[in-house]
C-alpha cells in the first residue's frame, strides 16, 4: 500500500476538521475492511495523503436503549451488533442484516457508519482509470462486465447510473451517446433516437458511410462474440433523418440578428453552420467549388457516399436558412479581412487540399491522388487498361485505387510505408480493395521513379523497416539493399494532404503553425478575433467525425462569444439510470450490410445496402448499454429504512430514508461524520425481518434483498414498510428473473409476519 | 490537533514489541498492515497473505480475543493490542500442539496447507469464546476461511474433536 500520514483523531470535530480540510487531502478510516482494499489497488482516481483514525475518538461504538429507542454509535461494530442481546430482542431484523454482512472475521472490525457510507458501486467493478477512460474489472481483469456477459450475475444489477461515457462513446471523437440511442430504437422510438444522434453529430447520413467507426473498435462486445454494427444502425437514422429533415433540421424560431461567415463547407463547417443557424444565427457559407460538400461532395466516390445524400444535406440546411455562395474564393474574389469586417465571426474551414511532395526524381510527373478523385473521368481518360502503381496506405490511397480499378486499368498495385495491419485504411476498406482484384505490397517505400523521358514506366520500391519512432512520430526507416520494381504507366500519389494558406493575404496576422492556422484547442479561436478555424487547415488531414466534434465545439464558443452567454457545456450529460436488458446476453452475430455482388459494382452506384428496420431493432439488442452496474452494498440501510432510522452526523440529523433519497453515490458530504443512528422505539411494536438472495451465503452481496418491518394487529397488518435493496436505487422494470426473487422475498416476508 | 504516533507498542503471543513509526530501516510504515508486520518485521511467518483484502481468511490473527484478518489491519492502529498467531497456540519448549492443531493433524484436516493457520486460528477464538459450539457454529464461525483444496469436511470433524465433542 502507498504510504500516508496516519492521524489519530481525538474528538470528532477534530476528525471533521481534518477531512475538510483540502490541503490535507485526506480520508476517513473506522474499520477500514473498505478503505484499506480501495488504497490498496487504487481503486479511486485519488489517492489520500492522510488517513484520519476514527478509533481513537472515545465512546462512539454504544449500543443502548432509552425510552426513545435504540441507540448505536457509528463505531459500533457489525460483529457487536449481530450478537447484541439488546438488538437482536426488540430489532432483531438489524441484527440479522449486521450478520449478513461479509464474513465473521470482518464483522469483527467493520463498523455500522462504515457500512452506510460505502458508495454505491459494483465490488469488481470500480471508478474508470481516468486517464485511459476505461473500466477494468478488478477482480476478473478485462473491461468486459463479467456480470452482464452471464457469469455468475450476482453482481450484476437492475440498472445502474454511468461513472463514466461508454467504451463506443469514448473512443467516437464527437462522443456521440450510441447507448442511449440504441436505448430508444430498441423501443421503436427512432425520433428520440435521432434527437439523440443529431445533438452531438448532425450529418449521421455521411459518418455512417464515411466514418472509421472508431467507436465500433471499442465496442465491448467484441471480446463477447462481434461488435454491435453501429455504424450500420447509424446509417438507418441517418437516412430517417435526411427523409424527414423538415422535422429534425427546421429553421430556428427566431432571429438573433448575428452573423456568421464559413469559408469552406467541408464536415466541420457544416456542422458549426447547423448548431448556429439552430440558435437563430444567420450563417452564410462560402465554397470556391461549384457544389457545396468539400472532401465529401469532391473527394470521397460515390460508391461509398452516393452524391445525392451530400446534396439532400446542403438542401436541408439551406431549408434551416443558412446560405450557401458557392464558386466563390475567398481569398481572391473576396478578402478574408473583408469578411472580418462584415461579419460578427468568421469560421475558417479551408481543410487540406494541397498536395505534399516527398522529393522524389520525376515526382512531378505523378498524379496527386486528390485531384485524380475529383476529376476521376476527364483523368482516366486514353488511360484505361494500362497498369496504375498507388503509392499510399490510408482510405483516400484505397478509394484512389478502387476508382481506378473499376474505371478499366488492367491492373492496380498499392504500395505502402505501413505493415499490415498498421495501415491507416479500414480493414473493411482493404478487404474491399483485395476482393476487387487489388494487389497490396505493405512495408514498401518508394526509392526511384522509372521513367522515358515525360513517360511513367515503374517505380522502384525499398523495404520499409519501420514507419514510426518510439514516441509514435513519422520517421520511416529503410533497407535500400532489399528492392523491388514494379511496372506501370502510371503513379497516383495518395502520401497526404497539405493545406494552402495563400488565401489569408498579406492583412491577416494569423498565427500559423508549420502550415496549420493555430487555435486555442478548448474553443477553436484562432489569434485574431471573431476569426475561429475548424476542421483539416487547423490539425492537417483527420477524420470527418473528428472535424465534426471540433465544429460542434467551435460552435458553443462562437455562440458564446456573440451573445455574451456563458459558454455551454459542449459535452452530453451522461444521462440518468440505466437498465440492464437481459436480451443482450444471448450470442449472436453482428448485422452486416449487403454488399452489391461485385460484378454490379461501379463508381455511382452504392456498394452496400442498409439495414431494414427490423435489422435495426434486433441490431440495437445486441448493445449491452455498457456502464458501471453499481451495487449499493449496505445491508443494514435496507434494514434501518424500513425501522425508519435516524441518522446522525457532524452536520445533520435525518432520517435514512430522506439521506438515501437525496443522494445517489454518497450518503454525507465532504467533511461530514455519521455519529450515530437512531431506532424509534415503537419499533418494537413491530414485526420486522431481513431476508437476502445471493448465490453463496458469505461474503457476495445480494442479488436481491428486502427489509420489511409490519404493524400487526388482531392478525391484520395496520402499517408495512417494505425496503428492497442490495442494489442500485433502479425502478424493478425489464429485468424479471431478478424481479421474480423480489417477489419471492416479499411474500415470504409476508408469511413470516404472520 | 490529533496525534502523530512515533512509537507503536503491540504484544505478540506474550512477547512485547516496541515498533517505531517511520521510514529508517527495521521502522513500521503507516500504511504496513498488520500482517505485513507479523511476516516481515517480527519474522512470524506462520500468518499467511493471501487475498490481501479481507475476503480468504488466511491471515487470521486473534486481535484482542476476536479473529480478525490481519490484512486488513494497520498496525499503526494495534498500539497496546494484545494478539496472538498459529506461533502462539503451541509450547515452543515441547513441541507440544495445541488441542485444536492436534485435532487437525490427527483428522489430516488441510491438503496444501496454506489455509490452515487462519482456520485454526478461527477455530481457536470460537472455542474461547463458545467451547461447545453446535455443528451450525462451527460453520458460521470458519464463514470467513476459504479453501481452495476442499478440506472443510476434515476440518468439521477436527474442530468438533477440539470442542470435546469426539468427531471420527
Amino acid at each position: 500500500m502507498k504510504n500516508f500520514t496516519h492521524i489519530d483523531a481525538e474528538t470528532l470535530n477534530q476528525a471533521a476538521e481534518l477531512l475538510s480540510d483540502k490541503q490535507k487531502h485526506a480520508r476517513l478510516i473506522a474499520g477500514g475492511t473498505d478503505l484499506l482494499s480501495v488504497l490498496k489497488h487504487k481503486l479511486e482516481p485519488d489517492y489520500p495523503d492522510t488517513i484520519v483514525n476514527l478509533k481513537t475518538v472515545q465512546g462512539l461504538d454504544y449500543i443502548e436503549e432509552d425510552e426513545k429507542g435504540l441507540k448505536i454509535g457509528a463505531a459500533a461494530k457489525l460483529g457487536d451488533i449481530a450478537s447484541s442481546p439488546l438488538v437482536k430482542e426488540g430489532y432483531n431484523a438489524l441484527a440479522d442484516a449486521a450478520k449478513s454482512v461479509a464474513t465473521p472475521l470482518v464483522r469483527n472490525l467493520a463498523t455500522i457508519g462504515g457500512n452506510l457510507c460505502q458508495e454505491v458501486r459494483c465490488w469488481y467493478y470500480r471508478y474508470p482509470d481516468e486517464i485511459g477512460g476505461r473500466i477494468k474489472c478488478l477482480r476478473k481483469g478485462g473491461d468486459t462486465c463479467n456480470a452482464m456477459t452471464g457469469e455468475n450475475r450476482n453482481h450484476s444489477v437492475f440498472g445502474a447510473r454511468k461513472v463514466n461515457l461508454s467504451g463506443c462513446s469514448q473512443n467516437c471523437p464527437a462522443h456521440v451517446d450510441i447507448p442511449e440511442y440504441l436505448t430508444k430504437l430498441r423501443s421503436g422510438d427512432i425520433d428520440g433516437a435521432a434527437a439523440i444522434l443529431m445533438a452531438s453529430n448532425p450529418i449521421p447520413a455521411v459518418t455512417s458511410r464515411v466514418c472509421t467507426h472508431f467507436c465500433q473498435m471499442n465496442c465491448k462486445r467484441k471480446g463477447y462474440d462481434e461488435n454491435v454494427n453501429i455504424g450500420g444502425l447509424e446509417r438507418f437514422v441517418g437516412d430517417y433523418i435526411l427523409k424527414n429533415s423538415s422535422r429534425f433540421m427546421a429553421p430556428p424560431d427566431g432571429e438573433s440578428g448575428k452573423k456568421v461567415a464559413i469559408v469552406g463547407s467541408g464536415p466541420a463547417g457544416l456542422t458549426a453552420a447547423y448548431y448556429l443557424r439552430k440558435q437563430g444565427h444567420s450563417v452564410l457559407i462560402y465554397d470556391k467549388m461549384e457544389e457545396a460538400g468539400g472532401l465529401l461532395r469532391y473527394a470521397i466516390p460515390d460508391y461509398r457516399l452516393p452524391k445525392d445524400i451530400v446534396r439532400k444535406l446542403i438542401e436541408a440546411l439551406e431549408h434551416m436558412g443558412i446560405e450557401f455562395r458557392t464558386g466563390v474564393e475567398i481569398g481572391k474574389d473576396i478578402p478574408v479581412s473583408g469578411l472580418v469586417k462584415e461579419f460578427d465571426s468568421v469560421f475558417l474551414n479551408t481543410g487540406a487540399w494541397k498536395r505534399p511532395l516527398i522529393g522524389l526524381d520525376g515526382e512531378e510527373f505523378t498524379t496527386f491522388g486528390l485531384d485524380f478523385l475529383i476529376e476521376v473521368n476527364r483523368w482516366m481518360e486514353g488511360k484505361i487498361g494500362r497498369d496504375i502503381i498507388v503509392v499510399g496506405g490510408g482510405n483516400v490511397a484505397v478509394d484512389v485505387a478502387i476508382t481506378a480499378k473499376r474505371m478499366g486499368a488492367a491492373s492496380v498495385t498499392m504500395a505502402c510505408l505501413e505493415a499490415e495491419g498498421e495501415m491507416p485504411a479500414s480493414e473493411e476498406e482493404i478487404g474491399r480493395a483485395r476482393e476487387e482484384g487489388i494487389t497490396i505490397l505493405p512495408s514498401w517505400g518508394p526509392k526511384e521513379i522509372l521513367r522515358d523521358g515525360k513517360d511513367i514506366v515503374g517505380l522502384n520500391l525499398k523495404r520499409c523497416t519501420s514507419v514510426f519512432d518510439e514516441k509514435g512520430r513519422f520517421s520511416p526507416v529503410y533497407d535500400e539493399n532489399e528492392t523491388s520494381t514494379l511496372h506501370g504507366s502510371s503513379i497516383l500519389m495518395a502520401v497526404g494532404q497539405k493545406t494552402d494558406l495563400s488565401f489569408l493575404g498579406e492583412d491577416m496576422e494569423l498565427e500559423v503553425n508549420r502550415g496549420l492556422i493555430s487555435v486555442e484547442p478548448s474553443t477553436m479561436k484562432t489569434s485574431m478575433d471573431k476569426v475561429f478555424a475548424v476542421g483539416d487547415v487547423t490539425t492537417g488531414p483527420k477524420t470527418v467525425v473528428g472535424a465534426i466534434a471540433d465544429g460542434k465545439k467551435a460552435s458553443v464558443a462562437v455562440h458564446s462569444f456573440m451573445t455574451g452567454e456563458p459558454e455551454g457545456d459542449p459535452a452530453h450529460p451522461l444521462g440518468g439510470l440505466i437498465a440492464f436488458d437481459a436480451s443482450a446476453v444471448s450470442h449472436s452475430p453482428c448485422a452486416r450490410l449487403t454488399e452489391r455482388p461485385k460484378e454490379e459494382r461501379g463508381l455511382h452506384l452504392e456498394d452496400s445496402y442498409g439495414l431494414t428496420w427490423e435489422q435495426v431493432q434486433e441490431e440495437a439488442k445486441r448493445c449491452f448499454n455498457c456502464g458501471c452496474l453499481a451495487v449499493n452494498p449496505s445491508d443494514v440501510a435496507a434494514v434501518l429504512i424500513a425501522m425508519d432510522a435516524e441518522i446522525e452526523t457532524t452536520e445533520r440529523k435525518e432520517t435514512l430514508e430522506a439521506m438515501m433519497k437525496a443522494s445517489h453515490c454518497r450518503l454525507v458530504e465532504d467533511g461530514e461524520i455519521v455519529t450515530g443512528i437512531r431506532i424509534p422505539a415503537a419499533m418494537k411494536e413491530y414485526r420486522v425481518g431481513y431476508d437476502k438472495y445471493r448465490v453463496r451465503d458469505s461474503h457476495d452481496f445480494a442479488v436481491v434483498s428486502v427489509a420489511s418491518a409490519y404493524h400487526v394487529k388482531d392478525g391484520i397488518v395496520e402499517d408495512a414498510r417494505i425496503v428492497l435493496g442490495a442494489v442500485a436505487p433502479i425502478p424493478l422494470s425489464q429485468n424479471s428473473y431478478k424481479i421474480q426473487i423480489a417477489r419471492t422475498l416479499v411474500r415470504n416476508s409476508l408469511l413470516n409476519a404472520k | 490537533m490529533g496525534e502523530n504516533k512515533q512509537l507503536v507498542t503491540i504484544t505478540v503471543n506474550g512477547d512485547v514489541y516496541r515498533l517505531s513509526v517511520g521510514d529508517g530501516v527495521g521502522e513500521i510504515a503507516p500504511a504496513d498492515t498488520l500482517a505485513e508486520t507479523l511476516r516481515e518485521r517480527l519474522l512470524l511467518t506462520g500468518t499467511k497473505i493471501s487475498c490481501d483484502d479481507g475476503a480468504c481468511g488466511c491471515c487470521t490473527v486473534i486481535l484482542n480475543g476476536k479473529p480478525v484478518p490481519s490484512c486488513t489491519v494497520l498496525t499503526i492502529e494495534c498500539d497496546g493490542a494484545d494478539i496472538r498467531t498459529i506461533e502462539g497456540l503451541g509450547d515452543p519448549a515441547t513441541g507440544r500442539l495445541n488441542r485444536v492443531q492436534q485435532a487437525f493433524v490427527d483428522h489430516s484436516a488441510f491438503q496444501c496447507g496454506y489455509c490452515t493457520p487462519g482456520i485454526i486460528m478461527a477455530a481457536e477464538a470460537l472455542l474461547e469464546e463458545n467451547p461447545h459450539p453446535d455443528e451450525e457454529e462451527i460453520k458460521e464461525a470458519l464463514a470467513g476461511n476459504f479453501c481452495r483444496c476442499i478440506s472443510h469436511y476434515q476440518v468439521l470433524e477436527a474442530v468438533k474433536q477440539a470442542a470435546g465433542e469426539g468427531g471420527e
